[in-house]
């Protein structure tokens, strides 16, 4: 038969019968089939776009990659360029002095994971990423802790010195952070700093004050703005951190208690007193809603329209303690806490 | 054509058997590597009846195969075969539109759209369109008029159709088994590729494939299939006649007729009986030889007559010399190729597959699922090969298959 002799239907043909079935209408080997035929659609997609994405980036290597590699390795490293969300651009010769590269160095020659070690190891230095962007310049890219308060600590053979303090307890000496910026952050005491070589080892449950100080500072910038410094003496055995203010006095606060309220009565408790022109010398906020006041001076009850408070009677001044509520209308019989 | 082989797989879905081959083809040639039957169910006379039990069988088939093979078919050439199919002519002829007369590839393929263009009723579809050759003034011209001179060019197509839905039930049997159905080839064109030479088919064959429940039909003349056809009649019926006639089982009638019929009635000694079993065995009975041969015979002589009768005209001792070939299941009842040489009046032999064709693949059985392969693939190269580079590898495989 000679071939030729065939040509496909002009006109319909069988060709025109629709060959989808449905799943259902196939026996259990044609599912098969049909999820094995699927499965090796999917992977080759998988596999060709692998290979696309994996052109795509040999392209971008090669577009950075000067065009005769070899060449640059004999290329020295120029000055790393630095990059940060922080504070440490501030010193420029900081990264250099950190990173230490050997003179004449080369691209190639660099460990980026020995160098990665050196920058991580300043507690300031959160992440680093350093790419080598051929054929002679090192890019780093960093991310900084943020300070929450300082402390006063000693390095072997040195000075007492400030050190910062990050959420996560890690200690470290802040480079590149303004004086006034500093001022604004309270004191840790009393503390006793564990050694790691140079530095030091993190502060433990300082996730608890980052959460207080952070809440303050939100909340009720005007009294944290009196915050001095902060204790975590009693952290651990009272579950309460106290803070002690500009004026000397102590506000103790509960560590397992919502910081908002506390705050929030705190700042309440501040309103009254100061409208009462009384001196507190403590204020705990740990007893849930019972804020307890211990006042500098006993309080003289404000006298009524037309009387002076000169004329107190010394009979009232005995009756009055340095423990009586220092707000609100209370007797003197009263106890010494009021609920707000 | 890469050298990556393709696993092609061919599916006759008959009336009693259902078979799948499987050939590997590398672009140049084409191995049989598995095959795989299975007792057909859900279909008569070549036609889907029963959706779930036919896919059943079929996928049972395929598996085979695939399991016999070790490899996975990727797409099928599927036999069809049918009472529905039916044929027609319809030829065209243009004028040369060149000054000089010189037919080119547009006049050829305007005659050739015309001769196509016979629209068909509603829910009948296009399943081969046969060209006979073309001719020139009345010149009969055997390969490509392109570049000759003429004023006017003729051709002629058979054009066989089928009903939609009895084609579309036996793809959905396929697409069941999530494979696509490449080419759809009549089956009588399948076996009688196998069984008949080109040289035979350009002196005048006719191909007789009697299966068990249709008898397809090829006439070849100038070398091409000139008419083709499907006689809903088969083996089947043999048995069905003998059944009703000695009143006997389908079972029982089928192994008598398997023992004992003939298409030539041999017999002379009307009192000569023979066994329904032969071992002895309670309830095995005894039947007139004579009567078994008469009622096997005479449906015989009826089939063959039914099949000269459809061909007509088309057929006649001077147009088809080299005979007729027979094969299917049922051109194994002894005397049936005398049977068919005394109807139609000419010569006639059983057919034979290739000598290439593995032993075990001999068998009329598996004849038109080997033509499936080899038509099909040819097909394909036919189609995927450019117009001008005929000369290439896909018509090296032409080659192959019309030397066959």
């Amino acid at each position: 038969m000679r071939l030729d002799t065939h040509h496909t239907p002009a006109a319909r043909s069988w060709r025109d019968i629709p060959q989808p079935v449905k799943p259902r209408a196939m026996s259990r080997e044609g599912r098969r089939r049909l999820v094995w035929s699927t499965l090796r659609f999917l992977i080759a997609v998988s596999v060709l776009a692998g290979v696309a994405v994996g052109g795509w980036q040999v392209t971008l290597a090669l577009r950075e990659n000067p065009r005769n590699a070899p060449a640059v390795a004999a290329v020295p490293v120029s000055a790393p360029k630095l990059e940060t969300d922080g504070f440490l651009a501030a010193d420029p010769r900081w990264l250099a002095r950190t990173l230490a590269l050997p003179k004449n160095a080369t691209l190639m020659g660099l460990d980026l994971e020995q160098l990665r070690d050196r920058l991580l190891a300043q507690g300031q230095v959160n992440t680093a990423v350093l790419t080598k962007i051929f054929p002679a310049t090192l890019k780093v890219r960093v991310t900084e802790r943020s300070p929450i308060a300082r402390v006063m600590a000693q390095v072997a053979g040195g000075k007492p010195q400030a050190f910062l303090v990050a959420r996560d307890g890690v200690v470290f000496a802040g480079i590149g952070y303004e004086a006034e910026l500093l001022n604004t952050l309270p004191w840790l005491e009393p503390l006793k700093l564990a050694r790691d070589g140079d530095g030091f080892l993190p502060i433990s449950g300082m996730g608890v004050v980052a959460e207080l100080l952070g809440k303050a500072k939100l909340e009720a910038e005007h009294l944290y703005a009196t915050w001095r410094v902060v204790s975590l003496a009693r952290l651990n055995t009272d579950a309460e951190i106290d803070v002690r203010t500009a004026s000397g006095a102590t506000v103790v606060f509960s560590a397992t208690s919502d910081y908002f309220s506390q705050i929030a009565n705190l700042d309440l408790a501040m309103d009254k007193l100061t409208a009462q022109g009384a001196v507190f010398k403590r204020i705990n906020l740990a007893n849930g809603r019972d804020v307890t006041v211990t006042m500098d001076q006993p309080i003289v009850p404000i006298a009524p329209a037309g009387k002076s408070t000169s004329a107190a009677t010394p009979a009232a001044r005995k009756a009055a303690t340095p423990h009586l509520p220092a707000f609100g209308n209370f007797s003197t019989n009263s106890k010494t806490t009021r609920e707000f | 054509m890469s050298s990556k082989p393709t696993f092609i797989g061919a599916v006759e879905i008959g009336t009693s058997k259902v078979t799948a081959l499987i050939g590997e083809y590398n672009g140049r040639e084409l191995a049989i590597i598995g095959r795989g039957e299975c007792a057909s169910r859900g279909v008569i006379k070549g036609a889907v009846v029963d959706y779930k039990a036919a896919s059943d069988c079929t996928h049972s088939a395929l598996e085979l195969a695939e399991r016999d093979a070790g490899e996975r078919i990727e797409l099928v050439f599927l036999a069809q075969t049918g009472g529905h199919l039916e044929g027609f002519y319809n030829e065209a002829a243009v004028n040369v539109k060149s000054a000089d007369n010189m037919i080119d590839r547009d006049d050829i393929r305007t005659v050739c759209d015309l001769a196509k263009s016979k629209e068909l009723p509603a829910g009948r579809m296009v399943v081969h369109n046969i060209r006979r050759p073309f001719r020139v003034d009345g010149r009969l011209v055997p390969t490509s008029p392109e570049n000759l001179v003429g004023q006017k060019l003729e051709v002629g197509y058979w054009n066989v159709h089928g009903q939609e839905q009895r084609l579309a039930d036996n793809i959905h049997v396929i697409r069941g088994f999530n494979l696509e159905v490449r080419e759809l080839v009549l089956a009588g064109l399948a076996s009688g590729h196998m069984i008949t030479t080109a040289e035979e088919r350009q002196n005048g064959v006719l191909a007789v494939d009697i299966g068990a429940g249709t008898t397809d039909f090829v006439l070849y003349r100038d070398g091409v299939a000139h008419t083709t056809g499907v006689v809903p009649v088969g083996g089947t019926h043999l048995t069905n006649d003998l059944s009703l006639g000695l009143r006997l089982t389908e079972g029982q009638a089928e192994k008598l007729k398997l023992r004992h019929g003939r298409a030539i009635l041999q017999a002379r000694d009307k009192t000569e009986k023979v066994w329904l079993d032969g071992n002895f065995a309670i309830g095995d009975r005894q039947f007139p030889r004579y009567a078994i041969e008469q009622i096997t015979s005479a449906r015989t002589w009826e089939l063959l007559e039914v099949v000269k009768k459809k061909l007509g005209h088309a057929f006649s001792a001077d147009t088809c010399q080299a005979g007729v070939v027979l094969t299917g299941g049922t051109a194994k009842l002894p005397g049936i190729a005398e049977c068919a040489a005394q109807v139609f009046g000419v010569p006639a032999h059983l057919g034979e597959a290739p000598a290439w064709v593995a032993e075990n693949l001999r068998e009329p059985g598996y004849h038109t699922a080997l033509g499936l392969l080899y038509y099909g693939v040819s097909a394909q190269g036919e189609k995927s090969a450019p117009s001008r580079r005929k000369a290439g590898f896909l018509h090296s495989v032409s080659r192959l298959f019309a030397t066959s």
